[in-house]
């Protein structure tokens, strides 16, 4: 349709997600306009630019420490979360068995469900086990939030898996890990690959469930939120440009991986037809 | 079929590594703290006299406000997350065209920023001397006052936090709305406002009904934004739970305010979820 | 046909997209009360047309008349016709009733009169009347279509498009519609526009037939003008199998292959004919017994033979040129695989087409 009419109205949709995304990152900008000044204060417009933050924030033991505890926190949540998340995205979208719709949202609990008091409830839940905070309970509790969002993204992609698939490689012979390895496995690898993205970048970003059951161990979150309430530190714009531009970064690369993927696929099968 | 049996067909084995995990970490923290609930008060261990103390304790307190408050800025949140998202969801899944996937991923980004960073990002720019007001002093001369520590501010806190959780269940629902199906509406009569409200709408429910609660949802448990951009003018039910922990060291009290706050946000999840084929919404091809 | 003027009026119609012309330059007049249908592979254009002529897409240039009243920038919601859609579009959140009714509730009609319509339509078009209730998501392919067709003539269009509604239905159910819809046709006495892709399906219900092809309306005529007199290359070889050989003209009235390096006698040649094919059916192929039985004949081999229900066909090769015959069981040939045999056909069975 092309009346003058409804190209108004297309006109006014693109100028309102135009306004959703400035509003979107418009902190974004606060963040990186107050990590490039050299001042101890944050005072726009800004006089004295430069990157003196961020050379001393990177100079800092402290912050090596917080980056090592989130990304040994991330990068097991990831390893795990994925495991488990496939078979049961499996489980999810692939068989038809008798508890499935009931399965399902038990699934969708967790995600469903204050993520402060997941945290509280962890703590009281590990301190009556008798365990010590530490990074090892973070990655506890960042799983039960982290493995039903996984899982769902996984079942998005074996929704669209052919089951047949696999019982024509059984018929020409594979074993049942054969079967796996070569025919499930690289069918879903874009979804399990995105499942891994979300799993990562959800654990590092993490705040509300690391805020209870780390224990000694910091990470990153906490350390910014400790600190931006005690009033202004410079180190946290820094910090925060870093952690969105990382974020930016990984998801455009993963996003560029998952079309290349894509692509190559498309492009084997139209060599095929 | 014996139990045995029923276990290892594929769909349950398949499942059972996942259910154990919940068991172990989402229904048993759960029961713990339904437990510690009824222990009595600034106890640490489960096994004294169960009593429903805190619990009366609750209802004889001003905790009902922080209640209030919570519920309240969570409706307000999903009102206005309703309103704005709707047309971006419209337009990425009607009018963005190749477009749709770029606008799609700029959503997506912040959802893996820590919130509390982001919001400290929007204190930047309020506060006195910040990116706004400074910019309005330095061109204008205009000095207003800033609105860092307001309740509506804490508001646009949540509303800013919580966008992709209403706009990607709602851009679900939006494409869950056959094409053909509008036009026929629109063949038979129907003005575009007649076409929203008859067909748009009933049929993007589902997508934009599961919105609602997850924002909703997240949104009652929502700690930061008060903290960081509210100054503590407002008090939400989650920070009182967070006090009785950490300084009162109360957690009986604090595990008897989590359980309310549960009761109620279960009760909504349990009666929406109850209510949709997942299947029907996730599945599509 | 009566002397009324014509309902509908196509004036050099024309849709763009970008560099693509889907629609270029048709012209077409429809009469009231006329079944008329447009048949073309995916592709030609026949759906763009279609929605140009409900008023979902805009014409880049040219007319559309309605009832001589120029209707172009007129969107379908303003319109006086109604379409039923391939998908059908049932408003799948709502009852059978409450679909046949849903003009009726945007038109502000109350509802005593809208459940009367709704019931006297249904009962029109064989619905059972404790449908009106059901769940329009639960009523089986056939009943979905009598629903949607309801929807439509709710509306009380002047003119009912039909954008292959029949296309994912199977076979025997979609047989037994096809004349549902023409007797429907004549019940109602309305104009009927309806695209397919199937040339058979045409046949069976149109009063005239129009066929598309890149665009263009190549020729239009009565089911047994398009059957029997293609102009085209194309037409012909729409109808079905039918074989076909390159021809030039010969200049002595017939023309010559030369593929098989022959003249064949033709029907006569269109004014200013050069080039183009010679066509024949594969009922008007006959296994011969001599070269004088027929007025063109060939020599070939049998390669294979179908059985299809009442005819057999058989494949035979001349050459590299696969030639289709068929006949009649009773008429069948007597012959095996691989023998060596005479077919043969007379000029006026023949059609002569340009490309």
């Amino acid at each position: 349709m092309n009346s003058s009419a409804d190209r108004m109205r297309r006109a006014l949709i693109w100028a309102w997600t135009a306004a959703v995304i400035v509003f979107m990152y418009l902190p974004a900008l606060g963040l990186v306009l107050a990590s490039s000044t050299s001042s101890r204060y944050f005072i726009f417009p800004i006089t004295k630019w430069g990157f003196d933050w961020w050379q001393k924030t990177f100079a800092s033991l402290e912050i090596h420490q917080l980056f090592r505890t989130s990304l040994l926190i991330a990068a097991c949540v990831t390893v795990i979360a994925v495991v488990i998340a496939l078979f049961g995205a499996l489980a999810f979208a692939r068989y038809d068995w008798k508890g499935r719709s009931i399965y399902q949202k038990i699934v969708l609990l967790p995600i469903f469900f204050p993520q402060s008091v997941l945290g509280l409830a962890l703590l009281l839940w590990f301190n009556a086990l008798g365990f010590t905070m530490s990074w090892q309970t973070a990655v506890f509790a960042h799983l039960v939030w982290i493995i039903p969002v996984c899982t769902l993204v996984i079942s998005i992609q074996v929704y669209s898996f052919d089951p047949a698939l696999e019982e024509a490689a059984f018929d020409l012979g594979a074993t049942k890990w054969q079967v796996f390895r070569e025919v499930t496995l690289p069918v879903l690898f874009p979804g399990i690959f995105s499942g891994a993205l979300f799993a990562f970048l959800l654990s590092w970003g993490n705040f509300p469930l690391s805020l209870y059951t780390t224990g000694a161990d910091t990470t990153l979150p906490e350390y910014l939120y400790a600190k931006m309430i005690a009033g202004y530190t410079p180190g946290v714009p820094v910090l925060g440009t870093v952690s969105t531009l990382g974020a930016a970064v990984l998801l455009l690369l993963g996003y560029f991986i998952i079309v290349v993927l894509r692509r190559r696929r498309s492009a084997g099968s139209d060599e095929a037809a | 079929m014996s139990v045995l049996a029923q276990i290892f067909r594929p769909g349950m084995r398949h499942a059972l590594p996942i259910l154990v995990f919940l068991l172990g970490g989402f229904a048993a923290p759960l029961l713990a703290v339904i437990a510690f609930s009824f222990v009595p008060s600034r106890t640490f261990s489960l096994w004294s006299d169960w009593s429903f103390d805190n619990y009366v304790e609750i209802f004889n307190s001003s905790s009902y406000i922080t209640f209030v408050w919570s519920l309240g800025l969570a409706a307000a949140t999903v009102a206005i997350l309703a309103v704005i998202c709707y047309p971006v969801a419209f337009g990425l899944t009607r009018v963005f065209g190749r477009y749709a996937t770029l606008i799609t991923l700029l959503f997506t980004l912040p959802l893996f920023v820590s919130e509390n960073v982001r919001l400290y990002g929007w204190i930047l720019i309020f506060i006195k001397n910040g990116v706004l007001l400074g910019t309005l002093k330095s061109l204008f001369g205009w000095e207003p006052e800033s609105i860092v520590f307001t309740h509506g501010l804490t508001l646009m806190g949540m509303v800013y936090v919580y966008l992709p959780f209403m706009l990607f269940p709602t851009t679900l629902g939006v494409s869950m709305v056959p094409q053909q199906t509008r036009d026929a509406a629109f063949d038979l009569g129907a003005s575009r406002w007649q076409v929203f409200r008859e067909i748009d709408l009933p049929l993007a429910m589902p997508g934009i009904v599961i919105g609602f609660l997850l924002t909703f949802v997240l949104a009652v448990g929502a700690i930061a934004e008060a903290k960081v951009l509210g100054g503590q003018q407002i008090i939400p039910i989650t920070h009182d739970i967070e006090i009785a922990f950490t300084y009162a060291q109360n957690w009986p009290l604090g595990a008897a305010l989590s359980v309310l706050l549960m009761l109620v946000v279960g009760t909504l999840v349990l009666i929406v979820l109850r209510r949709f084929d997942l299947d029907a919404i996730l599945g599509r091809r | 046909m009566t002397g009324r003027p014509p309902i509908l009026q196509l004036r050099n119609l024309t849709k763009v997209f970008g560099t693509f012309t889907a629609v270029n330059d048709v012209n077409l007049d429809i009469e009231e009360g006329e079944f008329f249908t447009i048949v073309g592979p995916s592709g030609s254009g026949k759906t763009t047309l279609l929605r140009m002529l409900t008023g979902m897409e805009f014409a880049t240039s040219g007319d559309i008349l309605l009832r001589g009243t120029r209707i172009n920038d007129l969107p379908a919601n303003k319109r006086p016709t109604c379409m039923v859609f391939q998908s059908l579009a049932l408003f799948p959140h709502r009852t059978v009733g409450q679909n046949i009714e849903f003009s009726l509730k945007i038109k502000g009609i109350d509802p005593a009169t809208r459940k009367r319509r709704a019931l006297e339509l249904m009962r029109q078009l064989r619905l059972p009347e404790d449908y009106y209730g059901k769940n329009v998501t639960k009523c089986s392919g056939g009943e979905r279509q009598r629903v949607a067709l309801a929807r439509a003539l709710a509306y009380e269009p002047d003119i009912l498009f039909f954008d292959e509604p029949l296309s994912a239905i199977d076979y025997k159910l979609r047989k037994t519609l096809e004349k549902e819809l023409k007797d429907i046709h004549r019940e109602t006495g309305k104009t009927f526009i309806y695209i397919t892709h199937s040339l058979e399906e045409a046949m069976v219900m149109s009063d005239r037939i129009g066929v598309m092809r890149a665009g263009r309306l190549v020729q239009v005529g009565s089911p047994q003008e398009i059957y029997s007199a293609p102009q085209t290359k194309f037409v012909s070889e729409f109808i079905g199998d039918v074989n076909v050989i390159a021809v030039t003209a010969n200049g002595a009235g017939g023309v010559h292959a030369a593929e098989f390096g022959v003249s064949f006698k033709a029907p006569p040649a269109p004014a200013g004919f050069s080039a183009g094919h010679l066509v024949v059916r594969p009922e008007s192929l006959r296994f011969v017994a001599g070269r004088s039985e027929a007025e063109n004949v060939l020599e070939g081999r049998v390669y294979n033979e179908y059985a299809l229900g009442s005819r057999i066909q058989y494949q035979v090769r001349v050459g590299e040129h696969v030639f289709i015959v068929e006949k009649l069981r009773q008429q069948a040939f007597g012959g095996h695989r691989d023998d060596a045999v005479l077919i043969g056909w007379d000029a006026s069975d023949s059609i002569l087409v340009t490309d």
